[in-house]
């Protein structure tokens, strides 16, 4: 392709300027997360200088620390990126649990499956799977958002529990996904054809970490470098705007939400054909909120999601070295993760108060209700 | 199934669905002022913990139960003042408070019972009704050999009815969340209500998660709550904010639960994960107009900025 | 509690009220008597609107005094007010729809039993009420179910509820078909009789004329003067409201030649977003090389004339056509039509976008800029470099967020991306709202250039001034029909005035 990519253009592709930017609210409140759960370290005997080493020894202090934190970086990283693209188009995708299970469920299906095709081929097939099984579980709050006025928020979150049980239904007996007479309800094991590869022998790192990297670049440049991009976040900053600018509003959003609930499926797919090899019950287990935590830490950036979900997963990867080392039990990474998410809620609505006294007209931005929307009324 | 397992069914799932039906009031008033308060879920979960925890401590059910409405109402002030004074986002704010509920019950589950060898079960609400009753045929274990709880929650719905239509705070709750300016111009404060709604909100899931416990369970377990807090969303939209029905509703999630269980363990035609997603796709085909007019409170979601007017 | 029954006078002194960068309230004076209707009358931004929220208690003067029967009060809140005995119609209505109009009514009063709400009382009261005045109302139907006309008189009910001794109503009669606005105005004076007084504000001078007893004309930010209506010509209301001591210079034009047909609007009819008719049969041609002022009271229509010409309202009946193309969609063809719309924050620009990003908002998908499928950055940048440089847009670089720059150069970008394709036909809607005069003058110019080199210009303003400075024609909007069309040349300013009041007989006196 002949196009020139100019330094400054670069360096907007990444938005580095903001990222710095807003990189110092989530920073501030990582460090106010930090000092108020060493309080509770205190408080449960041990030392939080030593417990906090020792979690990062645990995450990035060997090979199999760094590919462990990567191996939980994936997940959130890949649901991040769906919910971050959902935030450019001015969607609040909370579906993404659901969507995680849909599609790894999807992905499973072929994944079982012997197909006879070359193994890579396989691969391709069960990821495209995944992706397409949140994708299409997306047309229905989409469809209701655009062309009934029903908020995504509600719908998504609702669909959640659906997605849960269908995975469930797909595991038990009868179902053609469930495996003949296992003792738990899962799905023969994933075929080897079908498994993503595994990058560093020994460990369990494979290959999901990578697609989410590929997915979080190709999103940075797809915002920044096409018009699809460029239509999608008219929608998100002023709906009004791109109306009279020519964009097909409901399209745009019925494409931007099925594609933020791909991204969710993919987040699954990972899961389920790199690191469980079988599809079983609550296999997730609530990864899908907590990437609402990293697309929230990011601010929705997909290059700041990288680090987001790095950091989270750093943290989940790091707490069963402290647990062993100071004998903190490791949900306390859960707290840190959670009040992280509160102090930036409060530091950034710090910011937006004292930007409003500056010039309260431009701050405002049109805001759905979650049931008076207008085509409802 | 025969006599004895309906009847047996039937109790279990209103026994199950008390806690959705105190949770569901909460809801009901939170809604109404205008805040979306996903939190529930996790202040549930939190008084479940609490008022295990007093329970073993000064072995007071009552004590333990007030305890948890106290942390839930706590939880709701602080929901109350990131969405309501900070207008921060509802919905990431009440996941937030979600997580941090579940991070912190994980952490102190291991403590929790700490010095006892096995888990105890802790004391729980007590059947009431004379046992004359309570041995009626069919009815009696359905009707009187509930624990008390049961009756509170079926009380309450009527009593939330009666204060949001019969007195004049109700009505103002009411208006709140539908326009709120027009409550501002009638001189009312607006973010006192909005305060008031959410704070009742967080109590009622804090009395919800002691009812989960001392009604049904008597232990504490991680993640017990398992999304009751989102099925009150859902029983909301489908009882359209009106106590009774959100009620019914609950009543309706509950029996669903209950038969889900016992679909489980019984070999039975139709999955059991059907009805457990029930709820949540009755709410769907609510919003989306498939049901009637569901209209919710129209600013829910939405912060509210006194000078827009 | 009824203080306010002994309201006899109420008087404002020395009002002034700044916002940045207007003086909406200068130093008025202004009185109102139980047992009458006052009038009061102006253009928009004429401080009227301003003035009734410092009585109200939404606002708080920066310097003035109110006096209640010779007595200083203090208004901080709209409860303030009502407790003294105010009350206000707005024009947005304040009304829960979810709720009954009794529970409407009863909203934020004490009752006799706390905490029940007692309604009974209640019920009794608002029925005496709506027959002494002869309202169909029924306490128990929800409002989402009244239609319009009925919840404005829900809204005058509230205050009667309360016992207000004061009414402001304004613009009561918009929203409402003849024959009620007819009940509401013998209403209104019957208020008066029972010794209340009212103060109604309106654009409309038959309805004037017909209840009140003095009217108050203001013009940016001071009072004109108090008059009777039905002792003075309806030339003089409306010079006093639109008369300028000194009338700014008419821009010079040479005649343009080769005139086309390039706006033909036929029988035009829509709604607003009540859903109440804002547009009837307008008939309208534009040429190219001349620019078509519409003058009119905002809220007459000229709004929902530019979103259907745009393409961004649907119209229930009759045709547009530009270019002999009619029109049926958003039209982004920037070599059709451009659009300077009314709200640049909400409709013209995206705050958060750079300033070259809004340049290209309408074509970033055309050659150069997106070539396949890749946006072209340098393309777009070097275009953006050329047009900041033709339209003087203060900035320090193109990547610049628009929201960091001063109104007048965000409309600047909104200017640069609609005239830069040389549209064929240009609506221009309140296109100098909320600017310096600087800027003002540049967009003047703008808009000139445009018509001298052949566009169609329909410009959109409340302002009149603007409008006569500019115009090669002028219409003026009324209640959504075309009063009059008049030849700028040669107008006659009052006459406008006039006709901006729904007044046509002066038309009709000049031949």
């Amino acid at each position: 392709m002949n196009y020139k990519i100019n330094k400054l253009d670069s360096t907007r592709l990444l938005d580095i300027g903001g990222l710095v930017l807003s990189g110092g609210r989530p920073i501030l409140a990582i460090i106010l997360a930090f000092l108020v759960s060493a309080v509770m370290i205190i408080i449960q005997g041990a030392n939080p200088l030593e417990a906090y080493s020792a979690m990062l020894r645990g995450s990035f202090g060997s090979v199999a620390a760094l590919a462990n934190t990567c191996v939980r970086a994936a997940p959130l990283l890949l649901g991040g990126l769906g919910v971050a693209l959902g935030v450019k188009a001015g969607l609040l995708n909370v579906g993404i649990e659901g969507q995680i299970y849909v599609g790894g469920s999807a992905a499973a299906a072929v994944g079982i499956m012997p197909i006879p095709v070359a193994p890579w081929l396989h691969l391709v097939l069960a990821v495209s799977a995944g992706f397409l099984g949140g994708a299409i579980w997306g047309l229905i709050p989409a469809y209701l958002k655009a062309y009934r006025g029903v908020s995504e928020i509600v719908v998504t979150l609702m669909l959640n529990y659906v997605g849960i049980q269908l995975c469930s239904l797909l595991v038990h007996e009868p179902s053609p996904l469930a495996e003949k007479g296992a003792f738990f309800p899962q799905s023969p094991p994933i075929l080897a054809s079908a498994q993503l590869p595994i990058l560093i022998k020994g460990t369990s790192l494979h290959l999901g970490i990578i697609l989410g990297l590929i997915a979080a670049i190709i999103l940075a440049y797809v915002l920044f470098y096409t018009p699809f991009g460029m239509r999608t976040k008219m929608i998100g900053q002023n709906p009004e705007a791109a109306r009279y600018a020519g964009v097909n509003v409901k399209k745009q959003t019925v494409v931007a939400l099925i594609l933020s609930c791909g991204l969710g499926g993919l987040a699954g797919t990972g899961e389920v054909l790199g690191l469980k090899l079988r599809l079983f019950d609550y296999f997730s287990g609530g990864l899908g909120y907590d990437a609402i935590a990293v697309a929230l830490m990011a601010n929705s950036n997909p290059v700041g999601v990288i680090f987001s979900a790095l950091f989270f997963g750093a943290l989940r990867a790091g707490a069963g070295k402290m647990e062993t080392a100071v004998g903190i039990k490791a949900p306390i990474v859960q707290v840190i993760q959670a009040l992280a998410v509160l102090f930036v809620i409060m530091i950034g609505f710090v910011e937006y108060n004292r930007k409003s006294k500056q010039d309260k007209r431009k701050e405002q931005m049109p805001e759905d209700t979650i049931y008076g929307s207008e085509l409802n009324k | 199934m025969d006599l004895n397992s309906i009847n047996d069914f039937l109790a279990a799932a209103i026994r199950m669905a008390a806690p959705l039906m105190l949770v569901g009031i909460g809801g009901v008033f939170t809604e109404r002022s205008g805040i979306f308060n996903i939190g529930m879920e996790g202040t549930m979960l939190i008084g479940c913990m609490v008022s295990v925890y007093v329970s073993l401590v000064t072995g007071n059910l009552w004590l333990a139960t007030l305890a948890a409405m106290l942390v839930g109402s706590l939880i709701g002030l602080i929901h109350a003042f990131l969405t309501v004074t900070r207008r921060a986002d509802q919905i990431v704010t009440g996941a937030a408070i979600n997580l941090f509920a579940l991070g912190i019950t994980n952490l102190l589950n291991s403590q929790l019972y700490a010095g006892f060898e096995y888990r105890p079960r802790v004391t729980m609400y007590p059947i009431v009704a004379p046992e004359v009753l309570q041995e009626l045929p069919f009815i009696g274990p359905i009707l009187f050999a509930q624990p008390v709880i049961v009756y509170l929650a079926f009380l309450l719905p009527v009593l939330a009815t009666w204060i949001l239509y019969k007195t004049s705070w109700g009505l103002n709750i009411r208006a709140v969340g539908d326009h709120p300016h027009a409550v501002a111009t009638a001189g009312l404060s607006v973010n006192k209500l909005k305060y008031q709604g959410v704070i009742i909100s967080g109590m009622f899931a804090g009395l919800g998660g002691a009812a989960l416990v001392l009604a049904d369970l008597g232990l504490f377990a991680t993640g017990m709550t398992a999304g009751r807090g989102f099925a009150v969303l859902a029983a909301l939209v489908v009882g359209k904010w009106n106590p009774v029905l959100v009620a019914a509703a609950c009543i309706l999630f509950g029996a669903a639960d209950a038969f889900q269980l016992r679909a489980q363990t019984a070999q039975f035609a139709i999955p059991y994960q059907l009805f457990v997603m029930l709820p949540y796709l009755l709410t769907i085909a609510a919003l989306a107009g498939l049901v009637g007019r569901t209209v919710g409170p129209k600013t829910v979601g939405k912060p509210y900025d006194p000078e827009s007017i | 509690m009824d203080q306010s029954n002994d309201l006899s006078t109420l008087r404002m002194v020395g009002i002034s009220k700044r916002f940045p960068g207007v003086l909406a309230n200068d130093n008025i004076d202004f009185e109102v008597k139980a047992g009458q209707v006052h009038g009061i009358l102006g253009e928009n931004g004429a401080g009227k609107t301003t003035l009734m929220k410092i009585l109200y208690g939404l606002h708080q003067p920066d310097s003035g005094e109110i006096f209640l029967n010779g007595k200083k009060v203090e208004i901080h809140s709209p409860k303030a007010a009502g407790d003294l005995g105010i009350g206000m119609v707005h024009q947005h209505f304040m009304l829960i729809e979810n709720l009954t109009a009794l529970e409407n009514v009863v909203l934020g009063l004490p009752t006799k039993h706390p905490p029940l709400l007692d309604l009974e009382p209640a019920r009794n009261r608002f029925n005496e009420l709506t027959k002494e005045y002869d309202l169909h109302l029924t306490p128990s139907s929800p409002v989402w179910s009244l239609p319009v006309g009925d919840q404005q008189w829900l809204e005058i009910l509230k205050l009667l509820f309360r016992n207000a001794k004061l009414l402001i109503l304004d613009e009561p009669t918009a929203v409402l078909a003849p024959k009620q606005a007819k009940q509401l105005l013998s209403t209104v004076r019957r208020f008066a009789q029972e010794g209340r007084a009212i103060i109604f504000i309106s654009h409309k001078l038959e309805e004037m004329k017909e209840v009140v007893d003095c009217v108050t004309v203001l013009r940016d930010g001071h009072v004109v003067g108090t008059v009777d209506p039905k002792e003075v010509q309806s030339a003089q209301l409306a010079q006093m409201m639109v008369g300028r001591d000194v009338f700014l210079d008419r821009r010079e034009r040479a005649p343009y030649k080769d005139k086309k047909e390039v706006l033909v609007i036929e029988h035009l009819d829509c709604l607003n977003d009540r859903k109440l008719p804002a547009l009837r049969k307008i008939d309208l041609t534009v040429k190219s090389g001349e620019i078509v002022g519409v003058a009119g009271v905002d809220g007459n229509g000229q709004r929902e004339l530019a979103e259907c010409i745009t393409g961004l309202r649907q119209f229930t009946g009759g045709t547009i056509h530009i270019n002999q193309k009619p029109v049926d969609g958003v039209i982004n063809d920037t070599t059709l039509l451009g659009y300077i719309p009314e709200d640049r924050h909400k409709t013209g620009l995206v705050l958060k976008f750079t300033v070259e990003e809004n340049l290209i908002l309408k074509t970033f998908e055309e050659l150069p800029y997106t070539k396949r499928g890749i946006i072209q950055w340098h393309e777009i940048r070097q275009k953006a470099d050329a047009l900041i440089k033709e339209y003087d847009i203060r900035t320090p670089n193109s990547m610049v967020p628009v929201n960091h720059l001063s109104g007048g150069n965000q409309q600047k970008v909104v200017v640069a991306r609609e005239l830069s394709n040389k549209p064929a036909l240009l609506i221009s809607s309140q296109p100098t709202r909320g600017l310096d005069l600087g800027a003002v003058e540049s967009v003047h110019n703008f808009l000139l250039k445009e018509r001298n080199r052949g566009a169609a210009v329909l410009f959109i303003s409340t302002e009149l001034s603007e409008v006569l400075t500019l115009s090669d024609r002028i219409i003026v909007m009324f209640n959504g029909e075309i009063m009059g069309d008049l030849n700028a040349e040669k107008v006659d300013v009052n006459l406008i005035g006039e006709l901006m009041l729904g007044h046509r007989e002066g038309l009709e006196a000049t031949p």
